[in-house]
């Protein structure tokens, strides 16, 4: 059985957590819920830094060479020059590189978070849980 | 003491801005709406004549319409300073208008963007700027800096919604819980299912980070990339290499000065006093300072070097701007710009909220007439003498201007019915 | 008190000896006067602005380095007098035969002796200052603003006269700057190689630096990109010949090229990844090469005009570098107590 403990304060709430994870219970069986980020939990669960940062890396890298792909590409399917620059114009090509690294960074970032944090959660997106005001541990039962 | 009746406090405080709109809300908006359908019906009247209802002409091509452009794209730029760059600066007066200034940032996006389009008059064929394998195998052309805005914007207003709409996400939560009937159902599917678990909060925290990494270069590339809209032209007041920072600066310095102006009314109606301090006002108020001292210096510089090599076209362009046909312009622009915020070096001012707010409607003015000097000047005064002329704005485009804001504000006014306008999920980490 | 005595006379005797040197059968002209004073003034500058601007923002991570930032600051008196130096050279100026109202003998080194002046005795005031701190750090980064555009359109710019970008200036601050947090770093390095390997806190605020490194390594890339495209998209054969001239022919573009690598493409690869940023080792070679960078970038303005013998200038650079290397080394000794 789920034990749950609820707190108005923050600091029995980290007081509890601590207790609880001296007391021996694992990390994996604790749930916990927080009006607010506290980058203090994430410390004392000791939480891997998680695999978030490889989507912007990819994005953004996808969207660098994307970019240059399709300037030059685009540039060499109808060379025709304008303005006396050259067909394949590295410079103004960089610009448009960088900007898609950005979008293409942002988004896959944005599309990890979704994936990596299990949103939207269609079975109770109706009917979710409370998002409270209070510190909530909630401490599964031991396994056997 | 970050207790729970502040916390559940700061849910009400906030959120009594959600409530059923009063007759003052209802007569602005009317207002705002009216301008704003005023202005469709006069670019619908442009279409059914031609551009040439505009004071368009040979030898300035370019009026109003991208004055009007690079102003909402500047507004823009100071919603993304404040929640992405102080983020990375840790500042903490931050959450007392990041919301504001990000929903700005959308809503000035918006507007810029139908800026070009109004200035294209065919506007129907806008869709050749995208890059999309087409009938007329024909693709933009990357060299043109008109598509690099095209690509700067889009990327700048897709960020942007991300980054709003991820800060948003704790407190449509919150809204949900506080909320009933069809508006909690709305805020519930729109808050994904937000529970606030520890989980979520870590990715939500990297995320943010990622996110404010990204924008942070990207609010400084997107002025940069529309101030080369400019400056890769070898025209005489344009062809400058400061540009890039010089825009960027004013940008950031008008975009403070609309934060101020939303804000300190925002923050009186909504009565929120207790969560925007003087404090916080004056900080903003440090950061208006600094950019306008920045312009002031790029004004300097870019006077100083027309004259410093002797090319006579230079020279003679920054008599004209100063001494010639917009000369009032121009003073005025040095006044509200580089003048009035020096003001600002004294505290006391610094913390008067009405004077404060004066200073950011006269930079706002400022700023608008600073691109307007900047982009009509040197198409009116070129190289060549026989082609100079003048340009004036008909009243048609003053109109669709005045309609820009009317739509601005109406935007503005709706967010403030529809999304709470203060981080709740932050501001609690303050409390 | 001893040590202090040994600062100012290694500062007096090498001032001299670089004033002999200078102006000496084998001074070797302007140019290696010129690269040793605007990349040693530069430096200093941006140290105490570094300072100067944390103060303002009240920026936490400078804490255990500030006062070893500071410690060289009084060398900067030297600069107005070495500055002198150049009065006997400006012939090696092109403008020298004739630049306008502007760039006049009298005006040039007046201007720019009163802003060294100026710089330098604010500089110390603020260093030594107890109260009216906020004050004098504004007023400061004011007068740096000033004497860096100084340096960049004056000093530098105007040896290609009558090319000019007018975003020299702007760009000349971003590096001093630039360099004084890398500096910044290297003190860091020092520090927490002597301390506690444990301490955490110290590491936590290299991670902020190295964060603002790696910001001003992005900001470094835009302003020399927005510089380049300009002048490349502009194609004016007034202009493009300062790029022509540095990138054209043998020695010059692979200098560019290294050049653009130690400056921002070896710190931005270097720096994206969290383990470098948090390594005090790591950070410090990428400082050190940050500055290698900024030098060759200097080297890279006055190069292709002005001739730099290599022993004059190697000693002239090192001469005034001594005083500097001094300051901090003095002061890595002296103060490893305190926190």
């Amino acid at each position: 059985m789920a034990r749950t403990y609820r707190y108005a304060e923050q600091e029995e709430f980290m007081d509890k957590l601590r207790e609880l994870l001296q007391s021996g219970v694992g990390k994996e069986q604790l749930q916990l819920y927080t009006p607010y980020h506290l980058p203090e939990v994430e410390q004392l669960l000791a939480l891997p830094p998680g695999r978030l940062r490889l989507f912007p890396l990819i994005g953004g890298l996808g969207g660098f060479f994307g970019g240059l792909a399709l300037t030059v590409y685009t540039a060499l399917s109808w060379p025709l020059i304008t303005g006396g620059k050259p067909i394949v114009s590295l410079p103004p090509f960089l610009i448009i590189a960088y900007l898609l690294t950005i979008l293409f960074g942002s988004l896959a970032s944005f599309a990890g978070f979704l994936l990596l944090a299990r949103l939207p959660e269609l079975d109770n997106l109706l009917d979710p849980g409370e998002f409270s005001n209070y510190f909530i541990i909630v401490v599964a039962g031991e396994r056997p | 003491m970050k207790s729970l009746a502040a916390r559940e406090k700061l849910e009400q405080d906030v959120l009594k801005g959600l409530r059923r709109p009063g007759k003052w809300y209802l007569l602005g908006l009317a207002c705002c709406a009216l301008l704003f359908l005023g202005a469709l019906g006069l670019w619908g009247y442009q279409l059914s004549r031609g551009l040439g209802v505009t004071g368009l002409m040979h030898p300035v091509g370019w009026g109003v319409y991208i004055t009007n452009f690079v102003f909402w794209v500047g507004i823009a730029h100071s919603g993304t300073l404040i929640s992405a760059v102080l983020f990375l600066f840790r500042a903490r007066f931050r959450s007392s208008f990041n919301r504001a200034a990000e929903a700005m940032t959308i809503f000035a996006l918006m507007v810029a963007g139908l800026f070009p389009l109004i200035h294209l008059g065919r506007v129907w064929i806008f869709y050749y700027l995208f890059p999309y394998p087409s009938q007329r195998t024909l693709w933009p052309n990357f060299r043109s800096p008109l598509v690099w805005d095209v690509f700067a914007i889009s990327t700048y207003m897709i960020v942007s919604l991300v980054f709003f709409y991820l800060g948003t996400l704790p407190d449509l939560a919150i809204a949900r819980r506080r909320l009933s009937g069809i508006r909690a159902r709305i805020y519930s599917v729109l808050s994904l299912g937000w529970t606030g678990s520890h989980g979520q909060w870590k990715q939500y925290g990297r995320l943010y980070l990622f996110l404010a990494a990204f924008a942070t270069p990207l609010v400084a590339s997107v002025h940069s990339i529309v101030s080369w809209d400019f400056a890769v032209s070898i025209l005489p007041g344009w062809h400058t290499t400061i540009f890039a920072p010089y825009f960027v600066a004013g940008a950031i310095l008008s975009g403070t000065a609309m934060v101020i102006i939303l804000v300190v009314p925002l923050r009186r109606a909504l009565q929120l006093q207790p969560y925007i301090s003087i404090d916080h006002f004056e900080a903003i108020a440090k950061i208006l300072l600094l950019t306008s001292l920045i312009v002031s210096y790029a004004y300097l510089v870019e006077y100083g070097l027309a004259f410093y090599g002797h090319n006579q076209f230079e020279m003679e362009l920054f008599r004209y701007r100063a001494l010639g046909h917009y000369r009032a312009l121009f003073w005025l622009m040095i006044v509200c710009n580089s003048l009035v915020p020096l003001t600002l070096f004294i505290r006391r001012l610094r913390r008067n909220l009405a004077y404060l707010f004066a200073v950011s409607l006269l930079v706002t003015l400022g700023m608008w007439v600073e691109r307007f000097v900047l982009i009509v000047t040197s198409l009116a005064h070129d190289f060549d003498p026989y082609a100079w002329g003048t340009y004036t704005p008909s009243w048609v485009e003053i109109g669709i201007t005045c309609g820009s804001f009317g739509l601005f504000f109406m935007l503005f006014l709706i967010f403030v019915k529809t999304v709470p306008v203060l981080s709740m999920s932050e501001l609690k980490e303050r409390l | 008190m001893k040590r202090d005595t040994q600062a100012v006379l290694l500062a007096a005797g090498c001032g001299l000896a670089l004033a002999v040197l200078a102006l000496g059968p084998f001074g070797g002209g302007l140019g290696p006067l010129l690269l040793a004073l605007s990349c040693w003034v530069a430096l200093l500058q941006g140290c105490v602005a570094v300072a100067a601007t944390c103060d303002l923002v009240k920026a936490r991570w400078i804490g255990p380095i500030r006062s070893r930032l500071l410690a060289p600051t009084p060398l900067l008196l030297l600069s107005a007098p070495l500055f002198l130096l150049f009065w006997p050279q400006l012939q090696h100026y092109p403008w020298s035969a004739g630049g306008g109202r502007y760039l006049h003998p009298e005006f040039f080194m007046l201007r720019n002796l009163a802003a060294l002046l100026l710089t330098a005795v604010v500089a110390l005031a603020y260093a030594a200052a107890a109260s009216r701190k906020q004050l004098l750090a504004v007023v400061y980064l004011l007068l740096f603003v000033v004497c860096q555009s100084l340096i960049a359109f004056d000093w530098i710019m105007s040896l290609e006269y009558p090319w000019y970008s007018s975003m020299l200036g702007f760009y000349f601050i971003t590096e001093a700057l630039y360099a004084g947090l890398a500096v910044a770093c290297l003190l860091f390095w020092r520090r927490l190689r002597a301390a506690d390997p444990a301490d955490a806190q110290a590491r936590e605020r290299l991670r902020d630096l190295t964060s603002l490194i790696f910001g001003f390594c992005i900001l470094w890339g835009g302003l020399f990109f927005a510089q380049y495209l300009l002048i490349w998209y502009g194609n004016l054969p007034e202009e493009t010949g300062f790029i022509l001239r540095r990138t054209g022919t043998a020695p010059y573009r692979q200098m560019a090229w290294l050049m653009l690598g130690c400056t921002f493409m070896i710190p931005f690869l270097g720096l994206l990844s969290a383990r470098v940023k948090s390594s005090p080792a790591a950070a410090a070679g990428i400082s050190l090469v940050i500055l290698g960078g900024l030098l060759l970038e200097r080297l890279l303005y006055i190069l292709p005009v002005l001739t730099l013998a290599p022993l004059a200038t190697l000693a002239q650079f090192f001469l005034l570098g001594a005083p500097v290397l001094f300051a901090w080394r003095r002061r890595a000794a002296g103060g490893a107590g305190e926190s």
